[in-house]
């Protein structure tokens, strides 16, 4: 794959790095089925899911790091990894909140939380765009807007590849922002019912008792876990993106893979924390 | 009913606690340099322009509050475990944790600054005693209203997460908000003031940053008292609706349809806000109009 994303997503994928990983992936797998509870498999397959959907989510947010800062690309002023994740975080905040309602409200409220956290940042950096800097949005990478049809070359400044969100990229971030929510609080959700199940057996405590260090631990994995998968989807963008959009979107197989791949050594370390 | 309009008051003190977070993290953050805009202060000598603007980017921002507030929120969670008044352990816990927010502003600014030698910017002793302390207070409010908000959702909403934890999300989503909506104002209106407003900055002209003030050279301080007009309100309505909207929608409508009531408000939420997104999209299109013609920029 050239440095611009021109190939598809399977292009630069190194098949022995990918049959190691996958390897490593199932190694995971079948140590947590001999070593802890059936239902840990189950937990484990829903925190590398969790895992893909983050990194999948992370390259729809268009992220347009310091040049957007001085106008000089479309996307928002910060990093991929940061503002993916303080959206997924928002969602998770959500979604932990809604955990006692089920399973399919607390999934549903996690992707709310982070869309909506998303759409008003979204907003927010086209106000001071339009209104404080008086310049238009203007995408680099294509012509067109594929949902509006507006057109950017004429409203793009000189000597800029571009500014502000146009409407895709807003939509973009959007997606990206309740993708990163629910795989967010699907990992949260899953290594909530592991140490509720195992933690009163290790701490010799009520079902009752465990439930703040249950919550505490599956949280603090659940925020590192996003972290782990913002930075690999970070550098499988490198740099900046504008959304669904950019030609770089379609790098997104290799990072779901790796993202997985991670996702399954971690949820291993956070179930074995209390399986062994 | 009761306790849904005590509900609706703390979703409305929390909001209120945002904004204000929101407004002190992004002027902070422009008075020391912290985000991507800090790019320019720092290629500036390199392109041969000495400046006194303060140098620190000690990360970016949503990691450096998710670290500070989680401090905050960790101290201020010890200290209420021994019985000490929830106020006091806040305050505490912010103060200490803006002290270490200090030393890195220090430590960053001397690091960065001192590897920019070979292109004779000096370190400016005067600049260290008098921007890290405006933005250590500066700090010292966003971490505050933070943390006081975070223990707000724990102790009246009934939210399950642990205040250090809580610290971390919520630290992390204000630097990720204050970022997004400050930075651009900082780096091309305020850096780049000499600069035609209405466009972005030609990609040429990088590093040239305005140097000059009124009276003598441009102090970072001055940077605080230019975006606190628009970018530091921007950003606390931009944080204060993330965290009113999320407590609002579910404080009340979660009791609708099993939880499913708050999703749905959510959608209608995000609904809304694209709808006035896209007005914003075409109000800039149809009242500036195109640079050039589109003949000409496509020739």
């Amino acid at each position: 794959m050239s440095a611009l994303g021109g190939g598809g997503g399977g292009e630069g994928m190194d098949p022995v790095g990918l049959g190691i990983g996958l390897v490593v992936a199932l190694l995971s797998v079948v140590i947590v089925y001999i070593l802890a509870p059936t239902t840990a498999v189950f937990a484990l397959i829903g925190v590398i899911i969790g895992g893909a959907l983050i990194g999948f989510g992370i390259h729809f947010v268009p992220v347009g790091g310091a040049p957007a800062a001085m106008g000089q690309s479309p996307g928002i002023a910060t990093g991929v990894a940061m503002l993916a994740t303080g959206a997924g975080l928002a969602g998770l905040f959500g979604g932990a909140w809604a955990a006692e309602l089920g399973f399919g409200v607390a999934l549903a409220g996690g992707a709310i939380g982070g869309g909506l956290m998303m759409a008003i940042t979204c907003l927010m950096v086209n106000v001071v765009y339009v209104y404080g800097m008086g310049i238009p949005a203007a995408s680099g990478k294509v012509d067109k807007d594929p949902i509006t049809g507006d057109t950017f070359p004429a409203y793009k400044s000189q000597g800029t590849e571009g500014h502000g969100l146009p409407f895709i990229s807003y939509v973009g971030g959007v997606i990206g922002g309740m993708f990163g929510g629910l795989g967010g609080t699907l990992i949260y959700l899953e290594l909530l019912e592991v140490y509720k199940e195992t933690l009163p057996q290790i701490l010799s405590a009520g079902a009752e008792d465990v439930i703040p260090i249950a919550v505490g631990l599956a949280g603090i994995f659940a925020v590192g876990m996003f972290l782990v998968n913002a930075v690999l989807s970070a550098y499988n963008i490198t740099g900046t993106i504008e959304g669904p959009h950019d030609p770089k979107f379609r790098r997104f197989p290799r990072a779901v893979i790796a993202c997985a791949i991670a996702s399954a050594v971690c949820g291993m370390v956070a179930i074995m924390l209390v399986a062994m | 009913m009761e306790s849904l309009l005590v509900g609706i008051g703390i979703t409305a003190i929390a909001g209120s606690l945002a904004a204000v977070a929101g407004a002190a993290e992004d002027t902070e953050s422009d008075i020391g340099s912290q985000g991507d805009p800090n790019s320019q202060v720092q290629l500036a000598p390199q392109m041969g322009y000495i400046n006194r603007i303060y140098n620190k980017a000690i990360s970016g921002e949503p990691p450096a509050y998710a670290l500070w507030c989680a401090m905050g929120a960790g101290i201020a969670w010890a200290l209420m475990a021994i019985n000490i008044n929830a106020i006091l352990a806040i305050v505490i816990g912010s103060a200490l944790a803006v002290f270490v927010q200090g030393i890195y502003c220090t430590t960053a600014y001397l690091g960065r600054v001192s590897s920019l030698a070979k292109f004779e910017q000096p370190v400016y002793i005067d600049i260290i005693k008098s921007v890290t302390t405006v933005t250590m207070a500066h700090a010292f409010v966003a971490i505050f209203t933070c943390v006081a908000m975070c223990h707000l959702m724990i102790v009246a909403l009934g939210h399950p997460f642990p205040l250090p934890l809580l610290g971390i999300v919520w630290g992390l989503a204000l630097g990720a908000a204050g970022s997004a909506t400050g930075n651009p104002y900082y780096g091309k209106e305020r850096q780049y003031q000499k600069y035609k407003f209405g466009a972005g900055l030609p990609i040429s002209a990088s590093g040239d940053i305005v140097r000059y003030a009124e009276a003598g050279q441009r102090s970072s301080l001055d940077n605080g008292w230019f975006t606190s007009k628009l970018a530091g309100p921007a950003s606390g309505i931009c944080f204060g609706l993330i965290v009113f909207l999320e407590l609002w929608r579910t404080v009340l409508f979660e009791s609708i349809a099993g939880g499913w009531g708050a999703v749905i408000a959510g959608v209608v939420l995000i609904l809304i806000f694209m709808v006035i997104d896209r007005y914003v999209e075409s109000w800039a299109r149809n009242t500036y109009g195109p640079y050039t013609s589109t003949e000409e920029a496509s020739s």
